[in-house]
């Protein structure tokens, strides 16, 4: 736990107490992840992931006619929280719609890695599962899963719109019971 | 899991280029991951706020599907040459259907042709109304965004019933279509465009004829006829510069040649006058439908054609939601084509974007980019 | 139908009369469907032609397509008129043979400015330049595929 004390710092004792602060501030912030991951605090916590996911506002491929189906009056994906609203740095899900292109492939990853933690992604589609009615083809990627980590797969060639609504409810129940550092 | 690497960055003197007054203009990227730009990237460069240039960069869609057509047989390909425009998949699969037909000499029965303008005019509503309601989301009209797909589903669920599918129906074959009219189903249509074109005065008095809209539209985004003709411009983009050219009445093809409309044209070629132009065009599509359904023949809806491509070639071509869509089919025999040019209306549309921003500010491009309508799936292909 | 020409027939009488000896092959393939076929070298000509005094105002398309077997490529111009009504429906195919081995044509851009993107794109798929296009390079295939131009035969699909 405590590094290697240099000649100077043994004898400082202004050093020394600096030293112990610092671990104590450390384990005091241990002490608080710990007690936000129990119990009601983290059911707090999590309502509040659940019921305010904001997915950030690309369209890969097709589905996203769907998406925005789902998105519309009658399906209303509002009413679970979901509303693709500002910048891609304060959304919390990505929803990869449809065939993903090695072009767009990039650009993805570069969107996923800007957003901030904790972040969800939702593969729509065939092809975002496994490359679809357009598997083989030579400028396609195979799935989502390729270079993003999938939490939720939701087939369908475009999935109805109930679908995705029921992929955010599965969503909203990995979130429910996962820990709220779960992604650091 | 494989990170793809990053694109490359734009080199700093491309960044900073001289406009032609000799002043510095500034390149932006705007899109893919843009609440103003669809799955498509513009490349702007700017002077200030004017917009001096702008270069697409398409083939964020790009699925090679020429080249998928080449190695499924013909019905396997159907859902592969509908998913482009999928909100309006029903006309796509109706040029490249047609182009078969016409290798082999075959046409579809009466009935078979009248079921197919009455999907075809079905899609046309429902592709006009996604592209209202995602101007909505450009223009930050919530109202617009929302109302237009729930008067959309109206339409989705007819398709539902007359073809099984919401959006991807699938529903026009070589020799005719797949399903006939379920019962009910003639009143239930009858009712629901009646309904329609009641709420189409409504989207006309809150969202046209709104300074809200009316005055970012107006002037913004102007194609002449003289460019619109020369680029090769087609469908409501083209209507809206004046020039009345519709493949319904020009090149009739299905039930066409035996209905009666109209073909909205405007002359101002702004954006407005193109959100006119397809507003209009939902009213004569209702029209339509109500006719089709009245004068539908009986009989059969299918004639027995092969799944062959014969030798020889053809050029087919369907007047879609956003324009011509056009197959150029080469057979040689066998189930599979030797060549399919697949072009679409936003492909032609795309020569016109840089033309119709240019000169204009940079506030007003999503007003003027969504009026063309340009579908950047259906584009790459 | 005997007797009087068509309007197809007319057409490549007129262009034929203009251009006696460069127009290699014509034909009418159905209805509304005239083609011809023009050495690589005068299609600038033809073209400009057809669109000042024929009034072939602008071009539906451009396709190229692989004739490996024959070694060749053929580039197909698609154009019709816009501004006469009367022959809107009418689409006349502008091909041309290229040797598969060195496939180098003239762009027609300063005649129909629409087919920038196509000629683009035919160049990226099959690998077929046209000379003096004002931007010959990649438009759907950057960051998406890096080997030979795709729409040749000889690349193949794992499933064909």
């Amino acid at each position: 736990m405590s590094a290697q004390k240099t000649s100077q710092q043994e004898d400082d004792p202004l050093a020394m107490l600096a030293d112990s602060i610092n671990v104590w501030v450390g384990k005091l912030s241990d002490i608080v992840k710990r007690i936000v991951d129990t119990g009601p605090v983290r059911s707090v916590v999590n309502w509040g992931r659940i019921y305010s996911l904001w997915p950030v506002n690309i369209t890969t491929a097709c589905c996203s006619a769907e998406f925005g189906a789902a998105s519309g009056a009658r399906h209303d994906l509002e009413r679970f929280g979901v509303l693709p609203l500002g910048s891609l740095r304060q959304s919390d899900l990505i929803v990869v719609e449809g065939t993903i292109t090695k072009k767009m492939a990039k650009r993805l990853r570069m969107i996923y890695d800007q957003m901030a933690i904790p972040r969800y992604v939702i593969a729509m589609g065939d092809c975002a599962i496994s490359g679809g009615l357009f598997h083989d083809s030579y400028s396609i990627v195979n799935g989502a899963h390729e270079f993003l980590p999938v939490d939720v797969y939701v087939p369908g060639c475009p999935p109805r719109p109930e679908a995705l609504e029921q992929a955010i409810i599965m969503l909203q129940e990995k979130i429910r019971k996962s820990k709220v550092y779960a992604q650091g | 899991m494989a990170v793809p690497e990053k694109p490359a960055p734009v080199a700093a003197a491309e960044a900073a280029a001289m406009s032609e007054s000799g002043a510095q203009t500034l390149t932006v990227s705007v899109g893919p991951q843009h609440s103003g730009s669809g799955h498509m990237r513009l490349i702007i460069e700017l002077d200030g706020d004017i917009i001096v240039n702008v270069a697409p960069d398409p083939g964020y869609v790009h699925r090679g599907i020429e080249k998928i057509c080449e190695v499924r047989n013909i019905i396997k390909s159907i859902p592969v040459i509908e998913r482009p425009a999928i909100i309006d998949s029903s006309n796509l699969n109706h040029a490249y259907i047609k182009a078969i037909e016409e290798l082999q000499g075959v046409e579809p029965p009466p009935r078979g042709k009248y079921l197919r303008s009455l999907l075809n005019e079905m899609n046309r509503i429902m592709s006009h109304l996604y592209w209202l309601s995602i101007y909505g989301v450009f223009v930050g009209h919530t109202t617009m965004f929302m109302w237009p797909l729930g008067d959309r589903e109206l339409f989705i669920d007819l398709a539902e019933k007359l073809t099984g599918a919401r959006i991807t129906h699938s529903y026009i074959v070589p020799g005719g279509v797949r399903r006939d009219l379920p019962q009910g189903f003639a009143e239930e249509a009858v009712k629901r465009t009646l309904y329609f074109e009641k709420r189409l005065d409504e989207y006309e008095k809150i969202f046209f004829n709104n300074p809200l809209f009316s005055s970012r539209a107006k002037g913004v985004g102007v194609l002449s006829r003289r460019e619109a003709v020369a680029l090769g411009c087609t469908g409501p983009t083209l209507r809206g510069s004046g020039v009345d050219a519709d493949l319904r009445k020009d090149e009739p093809y299905a039930a066409y040649p035996e209905l009666d409309f109209d073909v909205p044209t405007r002359k101002e070629g702004d954006s407005f006058s193109r959100s006119i132009v397809r507003m209009d065009e939902m009213r004569e599509s209702c029209k339509l439908i109500r006719q089709i359904l009245k004068q539908i023949p009986a009989g059969p809806i299918r004639r027995r054609a092969p799944i062959v491509v014969p030798r020889g070639e053809a050029y087919s071509r369907v007047e879609s939601a956003r324009g011509e869509c056009s197959f150029y089919m080469v057979g040689e025999g066998g189930d599979k084509p030797y060549r399919v040019r697949y072009i679409t209306g936003s492909y032609r549309n795309m020569a016109a974007i840089p033309v119709l921003l240019k000169g204009g500010h940079m506030a007003d491009m999503p007003t003027a980019w969504w009026s063309v309508d340009y579908w950047p799936v259906e584009a790459d292909r | 139908m005997s007797g009087s020409p068509s309007r197809e027939d007319m057409l490549i009488q007129k262009i034929r009369e203009q251009f006696p000896g460069l127009v290699k092959e014509a034909r009418v393939v159905r209805r509304s469907r005239p083609e011809i076929v023009v050495a690589p070298e005068k299609i600038v000509e033809v073209a400009l032609f057809l669109r000042d005094q024929l009034g072939f105002d602008h071009a539906n398309g451009v396709s190229g397509v692989d004739y490996n077997r024959e070694a060749r490529f053929e580039v197909v111009y698609h154009t019709s008129s816009l501004e006469n009504k009367e022959t809107r429906d009418l689409v006349l195919a502008v091909k041309e043979n290229l040797p598969r081995n060195t496939p180098k044509a003239v762009s027609l851009v300063p005649v129909w400015p629409g087919v920038e993107n196509f000629e683009r794109e035919t160049f990226e798929m099959f690998g077929i330049t046209f000379d003096g296009h004002p931007r010959l390079e990649k438009l759907f295939l950057t960051d998406n595929w890096d080997g030979p131009p795709p729409l040749r035969k000889e690349v193949r699909f794992p499933t064909d």
